[in-house]
């Protein structure tokens, strides 16, 4: 009996944590954890982080669907009765074999506010990218992810702090950031993974990070940036395991203010933790170039 | 992409030529050093960005048989001839035009070859040495007859095609990677690598497709995952880094037989990462491989510390490569003209 009560105890106090957990106010969070320091006196963010969200598939609030790549039904007959129902979206004929595997789940977004002041002819060419998905997301062709995207991922990255350098290893596409603690000079060029300076706000590393090229997109729903993007980021550690990534995205070419999205990351304690190779461009070949050839080695077929 | 070579850069300064004094000693007893810097945790401190700018070939030229330094006198024409190519550079001279006038004299091959992906400036470091491999004693590389061949065959195909479809350029031509083992003293645009250390780890990143290999150094046991840069385990051995690597895949289409572009899945690789003083690394590198070489064989070879605002940049290969579309749709017109005839 006394084991029994124990059990009960320490669940009501899990449950009951675990509500308080999520209903306190982040910053009271914030305030109520101190990270453990480097040896160098820095807040320790060493570590293989992930985020566990639906933010990959959309950043905004969406319900689930079908498939990443949707055609909607064709219109019913006029069977008495059957004609007003409910729209219907089916998987586009490419992805249909996947099944339940190619579904998308719902999620309730990681937008503050859920909505993205997007200028209106941006709001358009999102709608766009959305429906050329197949063919614009920049993900599918293994191109390198750019930032926050490549936070957000179905991929685990590892934070490594050296002496006055960060270094961000994500596992798609082996893409890695530096973090630049130290002055630096100005980006030579734009770039996919942005030009990032770092800094320490109590526990909090903050990461500017600017010099991006206008090719990489926030999600698999088309939301996009241009060459303007500008990027504050905010690791912020709440607990030995968590850290609460905010992210704040100006643009002033694309969108008509600022925004943020937050989310949790969550560190990896799988036995033997390490971030793979992804190398994605061997796998994205076929895709890209196999028709291109004299051979198709896909088929065998002989391009004329 | 087309630029691939095996070649020593210049460098991004310009600075006067620096003799690496003295020949080969091998490494000494593993005492700790007082005079390198340390991490904050106690690690030797192998942070920044470094580079191989030596002059040294990997292998011994046939002229210089078995002899294993240059004369004082020898040293002092590479010395003059270097200065004066360096120069050349500076004025635009590009390849065969720089006065670099055979492969004996390039530091690996082919140094005229698309030299204009090179950042020219600073005069490479002329050494004594008359080769990075110290073992075995002759200097070569001792291919087994089998790889041999295969290595003329590949060098014969290389840059020369055929190119019938996405699976025949090799992996650097497909922005894949030129491969670990040649990553700390090889490549085409600069060879810049930065190393970045956090406790148990070294993290290595290289310029050239953004190769990168975060190195536990925890003397783990090898796990059964076959990747690309293989699975690579660090340990410290006194101040030195050692780092094992084994479990490499072989994906490539190509027959190379030089384990740095097609790492065969027998290779085992042991690194020794020695900091000898505040701007050179001695890098030693062991390489075991029964499909390829007939006996294990050893380079030491110098590594240099490039000035603090050196920066790594970013390398999008595979994002702008326009070259593998255009040498397909050049393999299809060449297949044409042949059907044609």
């Amino acid at each position: 009996m006394r084991t029994v009560s124990w059990i009960a105890i320490v669940i009501v106090s899990a449950v009951a944590g675990a509500a308080l957990w999520v209903h306190l106010p982040v910053s009271a969070q914030e305030e109520s954890y101190t990270a453990p320091r480097t040896a160098d006196g820095a807040p320790d963010l060493n570590g293989i982080w992930q985020a566990l969200n639906t933010a990959h598939y959309d950043i905004q609030a969406h319900p689930a669907r079908p498939a990443l790549a949707i055609i909607p039904a064709s219109p019913r007959s006029d069977t008495p009765g059957l004609v007003r129902a409910t729209h219907v979206e089916l998987p586009a004929p490419v992805v249909r074999p996947f099944g339940a595997v190619g579904g998308v789940p719902a999620g309730a977004g990681v937008v503050e506010g859920d909505e993205i002041p997007y200028q209106p002819w941006a709001l358009a060419k999102k709608k766009e990218n959305a429906d050329h998905w197949l063919e614009r997301d920049p993900e599918i062709k293994c191109f390198m992810p750019g930032v926050p995207r490549a936070t957000y991922m179905p991929y685990p990255f590892q934070i490594l702090q050296g002496t006055d350098k960060i270094l961000i290893a994500y596992e798609f596409a082996g893409a890695t950031r530096t973090i630049h603690m130290n002055t630096v000079g100005d980006s030579p060029s734009p770039t996919w993974m942005g030009w990032s300076r770092g800094r320490w706000d109590g526990n909090t590393l903050v990461v500017e990070v600017t010099d991006f090229n206008e090719d990489t997109w926030f999600d698999r729903a088309g939301n996009f940036h241009s060459d303007a993007l500008h990027v504050i980021e905010r690791y912020t550690p709440v607990s030995p395991h968590h850290l609460m990534y905010e992210v704040t995205i100006e643009d002033p070419k694309v969108f008509t203010r600022p925004w943020k999205m937050r989310m949790p990351l969550y560190r990896r304690f799988d036995r033997d933790a390490q971030i793979r190779e992804y190398k994605c461009v061997e796998f994205v070949e076929q895709l890209m170039y196999g028709h291109l050839g004299v051979v198709d080695p896909a088929t065998g077929t002989i391009n004329k | 992409m087309q630029h691939r070579s095996f070649v020593l850069l210049g460098a991004v300064a310009i600075g006067g030529a620096i003799a690496v004094p003295a020949c080969y000693a091998p490494p000494s007893a593993n005492a700790p050093s007082t005079t390198i810097g340390r991490t904050a945790w106690g690690d030797p401190d192998l942070q920044g960005v470094w580079r191989y700018e030596g002059a040294i070939p990997l292998e011994r030229p046939g002229q210089l048989g078995d002899r294993a330094t240059l004369t004082e006198q020898e040293v002092a024409q590479r010395q003059a001839l270097e200065k004066e190519q360096a120069e050349k550079r500076l004025e635009g001279y590009e390849g065969a035009a720089v006065g670099r006038r055979s492969v004996g004299e390039s530091p690996i091959r082919g140094n005229e070859y698309n030299s204009f992906w090179q950042d020219h400036g600073r005069p490479r470091q002329i050494s004594n040495r008359t080769s990075l491999i110290v073992d075995p004693p002759d200097g070569k590389l001792p291919f087994t007859a089998d790889a041999k061949k295969a290595e003329a065959r590949s060098a014969a195909r290389y840059g020369v095609g055929p190119f019938e479809s996405y699976l025949d350029p090799d992996t650097g031509e497909r922005c894949l990677t030129d491969g670990v083992t040649g990553m700390m003293w090889q490549g085409p645009n600069g060879g810049h690598n930065r190393i970045v250390q956090s406790p148990g780890y070294v993290t290595i990143l290289h310029e050239e497709y953004r190769d990168r290999r975060v190195i536990p150094v925890d003397a783990r046991s090898h796990g059964s995952i076959r990747q690309w840069f293989g699975d690579a385990i660090g340990r410290w051995e006194g101040d030195t880094l050692v780092v094992d690597t084994t479990n490499f895949v072989d994906r490539t289409n190509y027959e190379w037989a030089n384990i740095w572009t097609r790492p065969s899945e027998s290779l085992h690789l042991v690194e020794r990462f020695k900091r000898v003083d505040a701007t050179t690394i001695e890098y030693t590198i062991t390489v075991e491989d029964p499909t390829t070489f007939a006996r294990p064989w050893t380079a030491v070879i110098p590594i240099t510390k490039l000035p603090d605002d050196t920066q790594i940049y970013e390398y999008a290969c595979h994002e702008g490569n326009y070259a593998m579309p255009n040498l397909l749709g050049g393999g299809r017109t060449d297949a044409a003209r042949t059907s044609s005839r």
